[in-house]
C-alpha cells in the first residue's frame, strides 16, 4: 500500500456528513449516488463501510439515492460505480476512523494501546469509559473535517482489514420471501395505473380516435390522455387499463410519417453518411485525415483482412420500465429505476421549464438492466401525465412489447479489422474500422429528443443526427485501441447516421464488438504461423497483471482435460484499457444440428482491490452469461414497418439449458484502486467463444450471433 | 362491466371480493390482495416470473382467469415460509446469495419448490425441466444452480 486516491465524488462532496448519518443510535446509514440495479453495490459500499470503521454489517444501511438527500455521483454506468461511490466511502471510512481514534484518545485521556475498540465503541480498559462514533458526529470537531483527496503511507498503515468477507446481500432476504419492493409495486390512495397506446414504429403522427372507443372509455371509467401524437389511458384498476390497450390498439389510427427500412443493416453501416475520426493510441478520436491502410509485398510478412457484423442488441429486463410520479403544488416527485437519476431530474425540469428544485427524483429498484433501456423514458412520460392530474400518482408501466419495441437497442456494428505479422510472430500493423449508431442517447437537459415520446408530445418528426463524442473510449470506441503493443495501428471510429432503430448505451457500449472482433482476428493471425493464442497475446504485452491473468486463466483451464468433441477458444481484455483486467476460456460443442453447447467458462479477473469477491464473482459470471447470449442467440428483428422482436420468442435469449460450469478466479490487489467489473468480461467471453467455434468448425464465423442460419450462411460461403 | 362475488384460498387464508368477470388471476393477487412479490414480466407465459402453486402444481398466473381458481389451494412466494421460516428453496437462495436483481427470483422459487415436494432428489433434466421457462437477464443463472444443487446434497 503506497498511496489511495480518494476518486471524483470527494472533489465536490468532502465533508463526512456527506456520506454518513448518525443519527440512530447503533446504526450508520451511509449516502451513496449509486443504484442497486442487480450488482448489490449497497452490500458491497455496507462491506467497504464496515471492513474500515469496523462497525458490523448488519448496523450499516445503504440510503436508497434521493435528489434531494444524495450526492450526485453522475450515472450508475461505465463498471464506475465501486472506482467512485467505493472509493469515496472508503476515503471517508478511513478519514472517520483516524480522526474517531484521535478524539476518543484526547477526550478520554488515555493511550492507544490502553483502548478496545468494538463495534464503533472505544473503551479505556482501565476506567472503563466509552465513547462511540455516533457521540463523535454530535461534535463540531465531526463537522470540521474535511476528507482529503489522498491518502499518504503512514496514514494508511493505521488502517488494517481483510477482503475475504463473506456476507448476507442487504436485498436477499426481502427477495426471497417476495418483500423486496420494486417501481412496479407501489399503491398509493386513489393512484392511476397507466398504459401508453404506442402507433406502429418511430414516426407515426396520430389521425384518429375512434368516438365508439371514447364513449367506452368514459362507460368504464377510464381517461384518456392525448397530448399531440401521445395517447395514454388511465384507470384505478390496473386489469382495466390492460384490457382497454389492446381494444385502444384497434381503435386509434395513425400517419406513418416515415418507414424504418428494408435494406439489411449491414449495407446501411457501410453505405449511409457517417462521420469518420481517427482514433490515436490512448483511445482519443480526433478529427483528422484517415491515413489510407497499408499493403505488404514482403513474402515474410502476412497480412489478413475480416469484417466482422454484429445485430442490433436489446437490454432486455424480464420486468418492462415503469415509473411512479405525482405533480403536487406544482413539485414533481417521481420514483425511478433510471441508472441516470440527476440527469434526469434536470431534463424533467428542462422540459417543462422549472427550477430543477422542484423536480425530486426517489430511486426503486427496477428489473434488472444494464444500460440505458426504457426506464427515463417511462419515468419522462409518468411525469407528463402527472402534470395534468395533479395531486394523484400515476404508476406507468411499460407492455412487454413497449420495452422490446421502444427501447433505446445496443447498435447493430461492422468491425473491418486488417492485420500484418512478420516471421517472428510480431504484429507489425493492426487496422481495426468500427462502424456503427451512437451509444449515447441517454437523457439529457440538452439533448430532450433523447426521449421517445418527446417527438409525439410535440408532434415534431424531424429528423435529428448524434453527434461522435471524442473523449478516450466512448462509445463507438471503447476498446477499439488495442491493449497490445503492435508496432503501428490505424483505428478509425464512423458514426453511422439515418440508421433504421432508436440506439443508446448498453453494457459495454462499443467494447463488446470491439474486443469480440478484435480477440478473434488476433487469434486468425497467430494461427497463420501457428502460434498459441495465450502466447500471441503475452508476447505483446508489457503491463505485468494483464500477463498475471492471463497466466492464471491458462494454469486454472490447465487443470480440466478437455471433453471429447470439445473445442475451447481464449480472449482478454482489459476494460476500456484502464479498469479491470480479465481473460476468458471457453469450452464447447457444436451438435450436428449447430447448436451450441457451453461445457465451461472459466474466468480470471484483477479488479484491483477486492471490495467484495462474491459479489465481483457474481458480477463476471452474469456478465458472461449476457454476454453468451449476445453471442449465440440474440437479434432484433423488424422491417419497414415495425420490429418484429415484440416477445421472447421473437426475441431469444439464454436459458438455464446452456450455462457452463464456471472457474472464476480473482486476483486480489490490496492497496490498489477499485475496478469496477460490470463490463470487463463481455467482450472476452464473445471472442472466446468465437475463438472455440472456430476451433471446431474449423472456419471462423463472423457474423454475430452464432445462430444456426448465419453459421450456414458462412459455412456455404 | 360485470363484476363477480370470489372466494380465493390463497396462502392458507379465504378472501371473499368481488372482482371484474374476466380479470386475470395475476392481478387479483397482485392489486386486489396486495401480494406483489408474484411479478408480471411478459403477460404472455414466457418469462416465468409470474409462476405461483396451484392445489401444488406450478402455473403461470399471467394470462389465467382468476374466477375459474375459486375452489383451489393458492400458493404465492408470500406463503412458502412455514411455522420455522424460510422454506429449504428459500433458505438456500438466500443462503447463496442466489439473486441479482431478483425480479426473477420468486417464480424460480416457486417452481423449485413444486419440483422438490414431489422429488427430493430430481435429477439433472428433472431440475432443467422446472427450470425451463423462466429468463433472467441479470445472468444469476450459475449462483441460482448451485443454490439448488445444495439442496439435493442436503
Amino acid at each position: 500500500m503506497n498511496q489511495f486516491n480518494s476518486g471524483p465524488s470527494i472533489n465536490t462532496y468532502n465533508k463526512l456528513s456527506h456520506w454518513f448519518d448518525f443519527s440512530n443510535p447503533g446504526i450508520l446509514k451511509v449516502y451513496s449516488g449509486k443504484i442497486d440495479i442487480g450488482q448489490h453495490i449497497s452490500s458491497t459500499l455496507a462491506l467497504i463501510a464496515s471492513k474500515i470503521t469496523e462497525i458490523k454489517y448488519d448496523q450499516i444501511e445503504i440510503i436508497k439515492l434521493s435528489t434531494d438527500i444524495s450526492p450526485n455521483e453522475g450515472i450508475t454506468a461505465s463498471s464506475l460505480s465501486v472506482a467512485n461511490s467505493g472509493s469515496a466511502i472508503k476515503a471517508a471510512s478511513i478519514t472517520l476512523k483516524i480522526n474517531f481514534i484521535k478524539y476518543a484518545l484526547e477526550n478520554l485521556e488515555i493511550k492507544n494501546e490502553d483502548i478496545l475498540f468494538e463495534n464503533g465503541v472505544i473503551k479505556d480498559k482501565n476506567s472503563n469509559k466509552t465513547i462511540s462514533y455516533w457521540d463523535f458526529a454530535k461534535t463540531d470537531d465531526f463537522r470540521k473535517i474535511i476528507i482529503p483527496e489522498n491518502f499518504d503511507e503512514n496514514s494508511l498503515k493505521k488502517i488494517n482489514y481483510e477482503n475475504n468477507q463473506k456476507i448476507e446481500l442487504k436485498t436477499i432476504n426481502d427477495i426471497v420471501t417476495g418483500k423486496y419492493k420494486y417501481v412496479h409495486d407501489i399503491n398509493f390512495p386513489k393512484m392511476l395505473h397507466a398504459r401508453i397506446v404506442r402507433p406502429p414504429s418511430y414516426h407515426c403522427k396520430l389521425i384518429k380516435i375512434n368516438e365508439d372507443f371514447k364513449k367506452r372509455l368514459v362507460e368504464n371509467d377510464i381517461i384518456l390522455f392525448v397530448k399531440g401524437s401521445f395517447v395514454a389511458i388511465l384507470s384505478q384498476d390496473e386489469f382495466l387499463v390492460t384490457k382497454f390497450l389492446e381494444i385502444a390498439k384497434k381503435n386509434i389510427f395513425w400517419e406513418e410519417k416515415q418507414q424504418l427500412s428494408n435494406e439489411n443493416v449491414f449495407n446501411s453501416l457501410e453505405k449511409n453518411e457517417k462521420e469518420s475520426l481517427l482514433v490515436k493510441s490512448g483511445g482519443e478520436a480526433f478529427y483528422e485525415e484517415i491515413p489510407e491502410k497499408k499493403s505488404f509485398d514482403d513474402p515474410k510478412i502476412k497480412s489478413l483482412s475480416t469484417t466482422f457484423k454484429k445485430s442490433y442488441l436489446m437490454h432486455g429486463p424480464i420486468g418492462p420500465s415503469a415509473s411512479c410520479a405525482i405533480c403536487k403544488d406544482n413539485k414533481f416527485t417521481i420514483f425511478s429505476h433510471s441508472q441516470s437519476i440527476f440527469a434526469l431530474k434536470y431534463s424533467i425540469s428542462k422540459f417543462f421549464d422549472i427550477d430543477p428544485n422542484l423536480v425530486s427524483l426517489k430511486f426503486m429498484p427496477g428489473s434488472g438492466c444494464y444500460g440505458h433501456n426504457g426506464a427515463d423514458d417511462v419515468a419522462f412520460e409518468a411525469s407528463v401525465i402527472a402534470k395534468e392530474y395533479p395531486d394523484r400518482h400515476i404508476l406507468l408501466k411499460w407492455t412487454r412489447e413497449d420495452e422490446h419495441s421502444w427501447e433505446p437497442y445496443g447498435s447493430a456494428s461492422l468491425n473491418k479489422v486488417f492485420g500484418a505479422i512478420n516471421d517472428y510472430g510480431e504484429v507489425i500493423y493492426w487496422s481495426n474500422e468500427a462502424y456503427s449508431d451512437t451509444y449515447l442517447s441517454r437523457p439529457s437537459d440538452l439533448e430532450l429528443t433523447n426521449f421517445t415520446s418527446y417527438k409525439f408530445l410535440t408532434n415534431n418528426f424531424a429528423k435529428t443526427k448524434s453527434t461522435p463524442k471524442t473523449s478516450a473510449h466512448m462509445g463507438i470506441h471503447r476498446n477499439l485501441d488495442p491493449i497490445y503493443n503492435f508496432k503501428e495501428t490505424r483505428l478509425v471510429k464512423n458514426l453511422v447516421h439515418d440508421l433504421p432503430l432508436r440506439t443508446s448505451a448498453l453494457r459495454t457500449l462499443g467494447a463488446f464488438a470491439n474486443v469480440t472482433a478484435s480477440e478473434s482476428f488476433l487469434n486468425d493471425l497467430a494461427s497463420i504461423k501457428n502460434i498459441d493464442p495465450f502466447d500471441i497475446r503475452i508476447n505483446h504485452l508489457d503491463d505485468e497483471r494483464a500477463i498475471d491473468v492471463l497466466n492464471n486463466l491458462k494454469e486454472k483451464m490447465e487443470i480440466f482435460k478437455p471433453k471429447d468433441y470439445s473445442f475451447r477458444g481464449i480472449a482478454f481484455s482489459r476494460y476500456k484499457n484502464s479498469a479491470a483486467y480479465c481473460a476468458v476460456g471457453v469450452e464447447l460443442n457444436v451438435t450436428d444440428d449447430l447448436e451450441i453447447n457451453l461445457n465451461h467458462a472459466w474466468i480470471t479477473v484483477d479488479a484491483g482491490e477486492i471490495a467484495y469477491e462474491d459479489g465481483i464473482k457474481a458480477q463476471v459470471e452474469g456478465g458472461f452469461i449476457q454476454a453468451a447470449s449476445w453471442a449465440l442467440y440474440e437479434e432484433v428483428i423488424f422491417d419497414s414497418k415495425e420490429i418484429i422482436s415484440k416477445d421472447w420468442d421473437s426475441y431469444k435469449i439464454i436459458g438455464f439449458d446452456n450455462i457452463p460450469v464456471f472457474t472464476t478466479s480473482v486476483i486480489d490487489q490490496k492497496g490498489s484502486p477499485y475496478l469496477g467489473v460490470g463490463e470487463v468480461v463481455a467482450g472476452p467471453t464473445g471472442a472466446a467463444i468465437s475463438n472455440a467455434l472456430c476451433n471446431a468448425l474449423g472456419q471462423r464465423i463472423k457474423i454475430l450471433p452464432f445462430t444456426k442460419d448465419n453459421i450456414t450462411k458462412e459455412l456455404l460461403n | 362491466m360485470n363484476y363477480l362475488d370470489c372466494s380465493f384460498k390463497i396462502n392458507g387464508n379465504l378472501k371473499k371480493i368481488p372482482i371484474i368477470e374476466d380479470k386475470t388471476l395475476i392481478h387479483v393477487i397482485r392489486d386486489e390482495l396486495g401480494l406483489t412479490g408474484t411479478k408480471l414480466g411478459c403477460g404472455l407465459e414466457q418469462c416465468g416470473s409470474c409462476a405461483i402453486l396451484i392445489d401444488g402444481e406450478k402455473k403461470l398466473s399471467c394470462n389465467l382467469l382468476a374466477k375459474d381458481y375459486q375452489n383451489c389451494e393458492i400458493t404465492t412466494i408470500e406463503g412458502l415460509e412455514n411455522k420455522d421460516g424460510l422454506n429449504n428453496v428459500q433458505e438456500a437462495f438466500r443462503e447463496f446469495n442466489a439473486a441479482q436483481c431478483g425480479y426473477c427470483t420468486s417464480g424460480i422459487i416457486i417452481s423449485i419448490t413444486a419440483l422438490f415436494d414431489k422429488n427430493k432428489k430430481p435429477s439433472s433434466q428433472e431440475i432443467q425441466n422446472a427450470l425451463n421457462g423462466h429468463l433472467c437477464r441479470c445472468g444469476s443463472h450459475s449462483v441460482v444452480l448451485k443454490a439448488i444443487d445444495s439442496l439435493i446434497e442436503n
